[in-house]
């Protein structure tokens, strides 16, 4: 049996006559998804038609086989953080849990044990009596993650869910989604922290002006933009001379020899023969002590991709 | 999903929903509406006793003797029949009757005189009874007649009305402008069933703040009535008055609930619907008998004990305004409003699904 998909087909999404997304079309397997795009590009409201928070006005959407035009039993095995800021007025942060979960059917003890587990998990334990609108912003963010994880979804949905975490929260949320993603669940995330999508992501997906420029693993997105040259960090001894050497490969672009001397920025237009390239260079005598991609990240795909739009 | 796990959803809701619509600021001015009206019959109970007190301080005479009194008599004549007054005042005034005729005294006296329950209040004129003016001060039949006039022109068609104008609309709209809708879209609820659990924390919330607010109108119409008076009618009519009023009160909050948490949900400005709806409800009495029947208040008012009073004295306009259509039997008028509720709760159900979150634009 096929892994259970996140399922986006043809799918339309207008605010009166502004665009929320456009004919996107999506397989998301279970693991860690990032949704990177610009503010306004559409990452949210993607979020909001597989949780059903807003309906497509086009395609179809599916959720591990269940439409979102059906809370009963999607929300079972759906947790949402959502950027809405607001919380129940009067809530704290226990009963802004805790209450989420009678909906869900359970008793008042087992609503009690889960939120406080959710609340741990979080690091929230402590300030759990306390009124919501009296949290800082970092705590509303973490709050609205427990109750999001409270009843063990198996998709977990999470808008910026790293904003304002202090480093060891967020060293233990990234734990935590990569636990779910390790038991075969959906954790699909949103951010703008380049970098951290890079490090905890399976896979991302680039959404700009409400379409998807590019999606899957991120060195397989790097693969397909094959206008742009790969940019690779090469450290040696005698850096000079192995650039005059690369210079006369028809495949080199650019080559920059670093700042200390000891090391090259090469952007070449085939990786292949680029990689014999560096043999030959490495059996006529130099040392080369490292190679690195220097632009299979998030950061180098959304230059590529988005380019000015960001 | 069990039929079962759903009603208990809808229970939570509630359960979880009414907090909020009791303690939200928003619907603080219910409460003003709701317990207004006790207020001011509190007010007028106390004013009511304070007099009699004063009064039966002053002294009071038989009823005999102030049904003695007739028009025409010289005060010094009544003085002494009836003894000294509880209230003696004389005034002189100069008035000139026609331009051209000299200015003339007129000395007035009033006299005022209480029998233990009712006030003669009698005006000489230049030694003369001119007029005699008797009061009852406390009258259950007035007091009931008030209270009756209260409900019908005040609770039924202004307070109950607006109360679920505020508690209904707010149910989604306040939600959707305190950006906490999509907590309640994000439950593994039905749509349905959210609509339901949160129809239901309005109802019970409205069915309590006005029933409570007509229950404490009633007992502050019944104190200063005597208490043997009162008596008599708690173990007669009374009963049946209090459960009609409340029956209709519950049903007044059923479909106006109804039509308002309809309307929040369609319309975005809740000025547009209360206007339409307050004017339909004040034109029904002249539509033609099949369109009174499109209306919420036409059922509540067939449940009301007594029709609402009106005035002979006042215009003709006026009373043709507040004219009630010929009321329907209680079993019709039972059916009426819960058909007519479960009408516009149907079409509220159809827009709840369509309910979208975008808080940016409400």
């Amino acid at each position: 049996m096929s892994a259970p998909e996140i399922i986006f087909d043809e799918v339309s999404k207008f605010y009166g006559e502004v665009l929320g997304v456009n004919r996107v079309s999506l397989r998301i397997p279970p693991g860690i998804t990032s949704l990177v795009g610009p503010n306004g590009s559409g990452k949210t409201t993607l979020m909001n038609l597989m949780t059903g928070l807003v309906h497509p006005d086009r395609g179809r959407i599916s959720v591990r086989g269940l439409s979102p035009r059906d809370p009963e039993r999607l929300m079972r095995i759906t947790g949402y953080a959502t950027q809405y800021d607001a919380a129940p007025r009067g809530a704290t942060g226990f009963e802004f849990v805790s209450t989420s979960l009678l909906l869900w059917g359970y008793s008042s003890t087992d609503a009690r044990k889960l939120a406080w587990a959710a609340l741990e998990r979080v690091g929230l334990t402590e300030a759990a009596s306390r009124k919501v609108a009296a949290y800082s912003k970092g705590m509303r963010q973490r709050v609205r993650l427990a109750q999001a994880i409270a009843h063990d979804p198996d998709v977990l949905v999470l808008d910026e869910p790293l904003n304002g975490l202090d480093p060891v929260v967020r060293a233990e949320t990234i734990a935590m989604f990569r636990d779910c993603a390790a038991r075969g669940r959906h954790v699909l995330l949103s951010s703008h922290v380049l970098q951290e999508v890079d490090v905890i992501s399976d896979q991302v997906i680039l959404i700009a002006n409400g379409m998807i420029i590019a999606e899957g693993r991120i060195r397989n997105v790097r693969d397909e933009i094959e206008e742009h040259p790969s940019q690779f960090l090469i450290r040696c001894s005698g850096a000079p001379r192995v650039a005059s050497l690369l210079f006369e490969r028809d495949h080199i672009s650019e080559v920059k020899v670093v700042d200390d001397r000891n090391g090259l920025l090469v952007m070449t237009r085939d990786r292949n023969q680029f990689a014999s390239a560096l043999n030959d260079i490495a059996l006529a005598g130099h040392t080369i002590e490292s190679v690195v991609p220097a632009d299979e990240n998030v950061d180098a795909l959304y230059e590529y991709l988005i380019g000015g739009q960001r | 999903m069990s039929r079962d796990f759903r009603i208990r959803q809808i229970w939570t809701i509630a359960r979880l929903e009414l907090r909020r619509v009791f303690f939200s600021r928003r619907s603080f001015w219910v409460y003003g509406l709701a317990l207004f009206p006790a207020v001011i019959f509190t007010i007028a109970a106390i004013a009511m006793t304070y007099e009699s007190r004063t009064n039966n301080s002053a002294g009071a005479i038989s009823p005999a003797l102030l049904d003695s009194v007739r028009e025409g008599e010289r005060v010094e004549a009544v003085i002494e029949r009836l003894g000294k007054p509880i209230r003696d005042v004389e005034r002189t005034r100069r008035l000139r009757e026609d331009d051209d005729k000299e200015e003339t005294e007129v000395v007035s006296r009033w006299l005022r005189y209480w029998d233990g329950r009712r006030t003669a209040n009698l005006h000489f004129r230049d030694g003369i009874l001119e007029t005699k003016w008797v009061r009852q001060i406390v009258s259950l039949e007035r007091q009931r007649d008030a209270y009756n006039g209260m409900f019908h022109y005040y609770y039924l068609k202004l307070a109950i009305f607006f109360g679920c104008l505020g508690i209904f609309m707010n149910l989604f709209r306040g939600e959707m402008l305190d950006k906490t809708l999509h907590f309640w879209l994000l439950a593994p609820a039905r749509r349905d069933v959210l609509l339901g659990g949160k129809y239901l924390a309005g109802l019970l919330a409205a069915t309590i703040i006005f029933g409570a607010g007509a229950a404490l109108t009633y007992v502050a119409m019944l104190w200063p009535v005597d208490a043997s008076e009162a008596r008599v009618f708690l173990a007669g009519p009374a009963l049946t008055q209090i459960l009609r009023y409340s029956a209709s009160a519950i049903l007044a909050c059923l479909g106006y609930g109804g039509v308002f948490l309809a309307a929040g949900l369609l319309v975005r400005n809740p000025i547009i619907p209360a206007v339409v709806l307050l004017a339909w409800e004040s034109i029904n009495g002249f539509l033609p008998a099949v369109l009174q029947k499109i209306s919420v208040l036409y059922y509540v008012q067939s449940l009301c004990p007594m029709p609402p009073p009106i005035d002979s004295g006042a215009p003709l306009l006026i009373r043709l305004f507040l004219a009630p259509a010929a009321p329907a039997p209680w079993p019709v008028a039972l059916i009426g409003v819960c058909a007519l509720t479960a009408v516009v709760l149907y079409f509220a159900a159809q827009a709840v699904k369509r309910l979208e979150i975008n808080y940016a634009n409400d």
